[in-house]
């Protein structure tokens, strides 16, 4: 039996007929960023192992409800699995919970890893973008996707008005939109 | 028809990032549903969001992440749609058999996984190029096409390098060729290059001009080894970049 090495949408077609090597397949790809995401956001290895396997699960579940018109199977996977990361931080402590708010934003790495070329290639324009962004702008974006948090609690926590951070929120996409847009349009993120 | 008053500008990004009020959801589906244009800017946040992760340094997740999400499946879930939708015939046959699909597809895994590093790590070369300063141009298909790569080209030199990803494999004497279109003055080669069997390919350029004369960038299919002037339609594109 051999994996194909069919496109992200095929995949998610195979899964529907309830082949779970395509699963295998999907995981194959994603499942280094998706437990590379949920180390991020739970900070924890055992957190990031359920998350991981949380949302291969759930990928299969929903398999039927995915829509390519909405984006490209890996944001769908990594909305999975952030949101399954951001529901185990939220259900853990506070004191750990205010330990994740506090912890210091991830640093750009010097270094980059030795995988595949398209993923370094990626990243390196992903970090180029970032590195465009106001400290501020990207303090907002930061809490709110890896820390979890509501634009209400990211004005408190930063002591700015909510109209702030919500208009900071937004520039801060759209200047990553028109860096990155490109990119995932080309990534099939095509709207229509 | 809605007032543009009425858009949720505001609202989508903190939505695409998770970060929008509880209550606040239901009144950007609704608007969203009936407005085209935040729709759209709405899905493009979420792939944003959906990128964002790939600029975090890379954590190999544990070598039995896998057998314990493939045990979970079939144990929780997987084993009646499968029973559905395969019928029982899969699930009649003796254990044994069961054992040696499941050895299979672990050496499956392994095997792939191993001819993936293999093709794609090409160790100090890679992240040498990846770290020099360099300018990014995003080469897209044509209409329908998934077909995509991305140029960086050194700022400080005449080199750069390329990824990739969904062109097709082409027949024995044919080649992609990368064009840099100067403002003035014939196409200039870049390079020339196949894809393996995946579609994908990683490639060394050379830089021709400098992108602030040029005026696009193109990939065709020409005859190998390549050939002095593009002949055939542009299969990649990019006519701006930063």
């Amino acid at each position: 039996m051999s994996v194909d090495p069919a496109a992200d949408p095929d995949l998610v077609g195979r899964m529907r007929l309830g082949d779970e090597s395509a699963l295998e397949a999907l995981y194959a790809r994603y499942g280094g960023l998706v437990y590379t995401l949920a180390l991020r956001i739970v900070g924890d290895p055992e957190l990031a192992r359920e998350v991981v396997q949380d949302t291969f699960l759930r990928s299969w579940d929903g398999r039927e409800t995915y829509d390519a018109r909405r984006g490209r199977v890996p944001w769908w996977l990594m909305g999975i699995a952030r949101n399954r990361a951001i529901d185990l931080l939220r259900s853990r402590s506070h004191q750990a919970r205010m330990r994740e708010r506090t912890a210091p934003l991830p640093e750009i790495p010097t270094t980059l890893p030795r995988d595949p070329v398209d993923a370094v290639v990626s990243r390196r324009a992903v970090l180029d973008a970032l590195r465009e962004l106001s400290e501020g702008q990207r303090r907002a974006i930061e809490l709110a996707y890896y820390g979890g948090l509501t634009q209400t609690e990211i004005a408190n926590e930063l002591g700015e008005p909510l109209g702030t951070i919500k208009s900071r929120t937004r520039e801060a996409l759209e200047r990553l939109r028109k860096v990155l847009g490109p990119l995932i349009q080309a990534a099939g993120g095509r709207t229509s | 028809m809605i007032d543009s008053s009425e858009h949720v500008v505001d609202d989508l990004a903190a939505y695409a990032l998770g970060s929008l009020e509880t209550g606040e959801h239901a009144r950007v589906d609704e608007h969203v549903a009936g407005c085209p244009s935040c729709a759209s800017r709405l899905a493009e946040y979420r792939g944003l969001a959906g990128a964002l992760p790939l600029a975090l340094a890379p954590i190999s997740p544990p070598s039995d992440l896998w057998d314990a999400i493939r045990s979970e499946a079939r144990r929780q879930r997987l084993r009646p749609r499968m029973r559905s939708a395969m019928g029982t015939r899969w699930f009649r046959a003796a254990p044994w058999i069961a054992a040696a699909v499941v050895a299979t597809w672990l050496v499956t895994w392994n095997v792939r996984l191993q001819s993936e590093l293999t093709r794609y790590t090409q160790g100090p070369q890679v992240e040498k190029l990846a770290r020099r300063p360099a300018r990014l141009v995003i080469l897209t298909g044509a209409a329908g096409s998934q077909a995509s790569a991305r140029v960086f080209a050194a700022v400080d030199g005449q080199s750069g390098h390329m990824a990739i990803t969904g062109l097709a494999r082409l027949p024995a004497g044919r080649v992609y060729q990368l064009w840099f279109l100067p403002k003035a003055g014939p196409a200039l080669t870049a390079a020339t290059f196949t894809v393996d069997a995946d579609g994908r390919a990683w490639v060394v350029i050379r830089v021709p001009a400098d992108l602030d004369d040029t005026r696009g960038l193109i990939v065709t299919e020409e005859a190998a080894p390549g050939s002095p002037a593009p002949t055939g339609p542009p299969l990649l594109e990019a006519r701006q970049w930063r």
